[in-house]
């Protein structure tokens, strides 16, 4: 018996020592990628490693502020590349934990649709590029809904008690309530950020569910016949059942870019650049958005886009309407953002 | 006493069959052709062939094995030490380091992984397998302890004395008298301590390294995506192959035990 | 006095000590330094964008007494206490009758219950998910059995919340009592039925008394985590259900406000040390003593 025990955690240690020193390829040819799980098919990253010879070692974070208190303590090393939202983007470059992109490296930077460039995090375009934007829609089932939901203000109708589900990113349903009232998503005044609390407190009892992860589900099973949901939320809800309904809110509408940037002192830049190069090849890019589900940011790749992902995947030609990115505000108004949704979310559950 | 013994192997199956109900569902979902993990689709094998491509998967799974097992094992002898040490010991502060050892089980996850990650930069220990194991022990040795202690309590003491009396050193007495008497304690411990450290997501993205990602890492980190099936997939191996090796175990103690039967007959 | 000092110095006082010498080690090591930071930065104020302000304020302590930051103090106590309790009732009798097996099964039990858990927490919480979902084969099933007419509805609600949390906790009682019922003398409780008391009496006076440190200790393991779990709430209960672990997660990770997050954690550290002590004095166990 006591064999036994010190035979297995002689094993253990063995195992540990080789996974220790085992794995440890040569810098040059690998590349740390740093992103969420699920951002690539696997065939792009296989056919990556076998055009250029380079190992893709793909690690994950779940939120952005995680990546960045990871970021900060490598000292912007240890990584070769990050892909995350906008909003943290612009903390990472005024950290001065980016370095900026060779663009002799990049040929196919021109590829990439000018109506996701030069947003606020990164003006001139120095550090990053996007990969996917995610706009705010709202999606419903026109059977299970008896009124015609055109914007935010609809969402209030007493018809839809208890059938509502949204995203749980406060700045986004708080956002909303803001639109309604009129209001910019950024704003930093507290009184009408109070305003849009209790404006809130209004909409709770149509409130079903607060989550982020697969909300779609719950939208194809009946559970709720309303949601507020990200993007590849919607295109996996729009490709299930196409009978779905996809609304622009009339109020205004907000939008956030998913974006690719090099940390400063990644051990590989070279690599990043290469791999940032290949994936903005328009064929390999449009397998990549098809996979992902957001909207493409590579105008070059519209056109490799299938028709049945075409809708979702690009905005409508005629396409016109107040677009606003969601961005950093004081601490003062972030404070009143978070007492607000969490009244909110206690209201819901009454 | 016939019909006592039913209904108490009445209950336990009940319970059983409630705990594996979600994990028959798992299985059942793995062979779902949609993406949709809750809209039945019909039957494929697609999700166990995306599975197979993806090496990554795999090497997380091996991380996450080497630190469960490090972890419990290392929060195991640690635990039982300290619970089987300490009532003989007295040093003024034990109360407080035992009170504060299980101070990791009491904090929200979110917030230990982050002064973790800010503890273990500042003394300048490399981010990888072995502040996972570090961060994972922390809240694994409450369980251990806990669990040895409570089983220790009532104990027959005189057992130990009567071993020592005949001439039995501590350590002696220990291995051959105490250690016997604790271990289904030690093992429940560990065992908990294992799940623990195999589904532990929140701590292990703080304090994990570039090369180390995790099972759970890769499962909770699908956010922008969804997750898909192909994790229900990888779910049913992994259960399959503990039930491989619980099966195997059986069979091998089995012959172990003919082994120490043949011994004692010889003996005898 | 001179024979505590001799004692001191004695083997087996050494041997003790050496054995309980890497707990303290790692204690002193890994636990009080974060701990410690923790604490500090729970007096910082926060920095405008991103990190802290080196500056001392009780800011963070005051803003916990908002009405509604107490108030998920008092949800998340009430949800821990309801589910403390119900694994209780539910692992109790499982741990007991568990103990009561023969050897070979017992030792089959242990890894029979421990399999599920092999499997990610998230993939067991979708399985409960299709159990519950409006028209699911929770509604199927009672619905064929006419105890129902109609959808129940459970999914995001409450008793789904409930019912997450004593699958998610339920074997840390199961082992917990196990562990001590099972070096139960089986033959005090025969003398005891002999010697003419109903099997009830037999249990309360014999077979309780004595597993009462195992269920103390998995009172103890299962109230801790439930205080501070809320993704099964996020999940099973649609984040309707406001706990502290949300609350500091939101002020971790997407307030960027670390000291409030660092607050709250500490006073949830103490709220949880509090109730412990408070309930072993009222159980006043001895056995308990410095368990927590």
């Amino acid at each position: 018996m006591k064999k036994t025990y010190v035979l297995a955690l002689a094993l253990v240690l063995c195992f540990s020592l080789l996974a220790g020193c085992g794995r440890s390829p040569s810098q040059d040819t690998q590349l740390n990628l740093f992103t969420w799980e699920g951002m690539f098919p696997q065939e792009v990253l296989d056919e990556f490693t076998a055009e250029t010879g380079i190992t893709i070692n793909y690690s994950n974070f779940d939120f952005n502020e995680t990546m960045l208190a990871k970021l900060q303590t490598a000292k912007g090393g240890d990584y070769d590349l990050v892909i995350a939202d906008d909003y943290i983007i612009e903390t990472v470059i005024a950290e001065g934990l980016a370095q900026k992109l060779d663009k002799s490296k990049l040929k196919n930077f021109g590829n990439i649709n000018p109506v996701y460039q030069s947003q606020f995090y990164d003006s001139k375009d120095e550090y990053t590029v996007p990969y996917g934007a995610g706009i705010q829609t709202i999606v419903y089932d026109p059977e299970l809904v008896d009124i015609d939901i055109t914007g935010y203000g609809d969402l209030w109708d007493s018809s839809l008690k208890n059938s509502i589900g949204v995203i749980g990113n406060y700045r986004v349903i708080n956002g909303l309530a803001l639109k309604v009232l009129g209001e910019s998503y950024n704003t930093e005044d507290i009184s009408k950020i109070e305003a849009a609390g209790e404006k809130l407190l209004e909409l709770a009892p149509n409130i079903r569910l607060i989550k982020d992860d697969n909300l779609q589900d719950d939208l194809l099973t009946g559970e709720i016949s309303v949601g507020v949901m990200y993007t590849s939320q919607v295109t996996l809800a729009k490709l299930s059942n196409p009978n779905l309904k996809v609304v622009f809110p009339s109020e205004g509408i907000g939008f956030g870019i998913m974006a690719a940037f090099i940390p400063s002192n990644a051990p590989n830049p070279d690599a990043a650049h290469k791999f940032i190069d290949y994936i903005l090849q328009p064929e390999v890019s449009a397998r990549c958005f098809e996979w992902l589900g957001f909207y493409c940011t590579n105008k070059a790749a519209e056109e490799y886009i299938s028709e049945e992902y075409k809708d979702f995947l690009t905005l409508p030609i005629d396409f016109s309407g107040d677009m606003e990115m969601i961005q950093r505000i004081s601490a003062e108004a972030e404070e009143a953002h978070t007492k607000i949704w969490t009244e909110f979310k206690s209201a819901a559950g009454k | 006493m016939k019909n006592n013994t039913k209904l108490a192997n009445f209950y336990l199956g009940l319970i059983l069959v409630l705990m594996y109900l979600p994990i028959i569902i798992v299985i059942i979902y793995s062979f779902n052709s949609s993406r949709i993990s809750s809209v039945w689709g019909g039957f494929s094998l697609k999700w166990y062939e995306e599975l197979l491509r993806d090496k990554s998967m795999f090497d997380a799974m091996a991380n996450s094995l080497i630190l469960a097992s490090s972890s419990s094992i290392l929060a195991a002898i640690i635990g039982t030490l300290a619970a089987v040490g300490m009532p003989k010991v007295n040093l003024r502060s034990k109360g407080v380091i035992e009170y504060i050892s299980t101070l990791p089980i009491m904090i929200p996850e979110i917030i230990l992984g982050m002064v973790f990650l800010t503890y273990f930069s500042l003394i300048r220990l490399p981010f990888g397998m072995i502040t996972l194991v570090i961060a994972h022990t922390s809240f694994c040795i409450p369980y251990v302890y806990m669990l040895v202690k409570a089983r220790l309590v009532g104990i027959d003491k005189s057992l130990v004395e009567a071993a020592k009396d005949l001439g039995a050193s501590e350590i002696r007495a220990f291995f051959d008298i105490t250690l016997p008497l604790i271990l289904p304690a030690i093992l429940s411990g560990m065992l908990l301590s294992f799940a623990m450290s195999l589904d532990d997501v929140v701590i292990s993205i703080f304090v994990t390294g570039v090369n180390t990602n995790t099972l759970p890492i890769k499962i909770y980190t699908q956010l922008k995506t969804g997750v898909t099936p192909k994790i229900n997939a990888l779910s049913t191996l992994m259960l399959g192959a503990t039930l491989l090796i619980c099966l195997l175990s059986v069979w091998i103690g089995k012959l172990g035990s003919h082994h120490r039967e043949d011994l004692k007959m010889e003996g005898n | 006095m001179k024979r505590r000092l001799f004692e001191c110095f004695s083997l087996a006082k050494c041997v003790a000590f050496l054995a309980v010498l890497p707990l303290f080690v790692f204690t002193f090591i890994f636990i009080i330094g974060p701990l410690v930071y923790m604490l500090v930065l729970s007096f910082l104020q926060r920095a405008e964008v991103w990190g802290v302000v080196n500056k001392f304020t009780l800011k963070n302590y005051i803003d916990i007494f908002k009405p509604i930051y107490l108030k998920t103090f008092i949800e998340s106590f009430k949800l821990a206490l309801t589910t403390t309790f119900l694994i209780a009732i539910i692992g109790y009798p499982f741990g007991y009758f568990m103990a009561k097996l023969d050897g070979k099964w017992k030792k089959r039990m242990m890894f029979i219950l421990f399999i599920p858990f092999w499997t990610s927490s998230l993939i067991r919480l979708y399985g409960w998910i299709i159990i519950f979902r409006a028209n699911g084969i929770l509604d199927k099933l009672l619905m064929a059995l006419n105890i129902t007419d109609a959808p129940l509805k459970l999914l995001y609600t409450y008793p789904a919340v409930v019912v997450g949390m004593v699958y998610a906790l339920l074997p840390f009682m199961i082992y917990s009592v196990y562990s001590s019922a099972e070096k139960l003398d089986w033959s005090l409780v025969e003398a005891a039925r002999d010697l003419g008391a109903s099997s009830l009496q037999a249990f309360w006076t014999i077979s309780f008394r004595l597993t009462m440190p195992g269920l103390l200790s998995g009172v103890v393991l299962t109230f801790i985590p439930s205080m501070g779990l809320f993704f099964i709430a996020d999940i099973l209960g649609g984040n309707k259900v406001v706990l502290v672990g949300n609350l500091i997660q939101e002020q971790l990770m997407k307030a960027h406000n670390w000291p409030f997050a660092a607050a709250l954690s500490v006073v949830l550290m103490i709220l949880t040390s509090l109730m412990i002590y408070i309930y072993r004095r009222i159980s006043n166990v001895k056995e308990l003593e410095g368990l927590v």
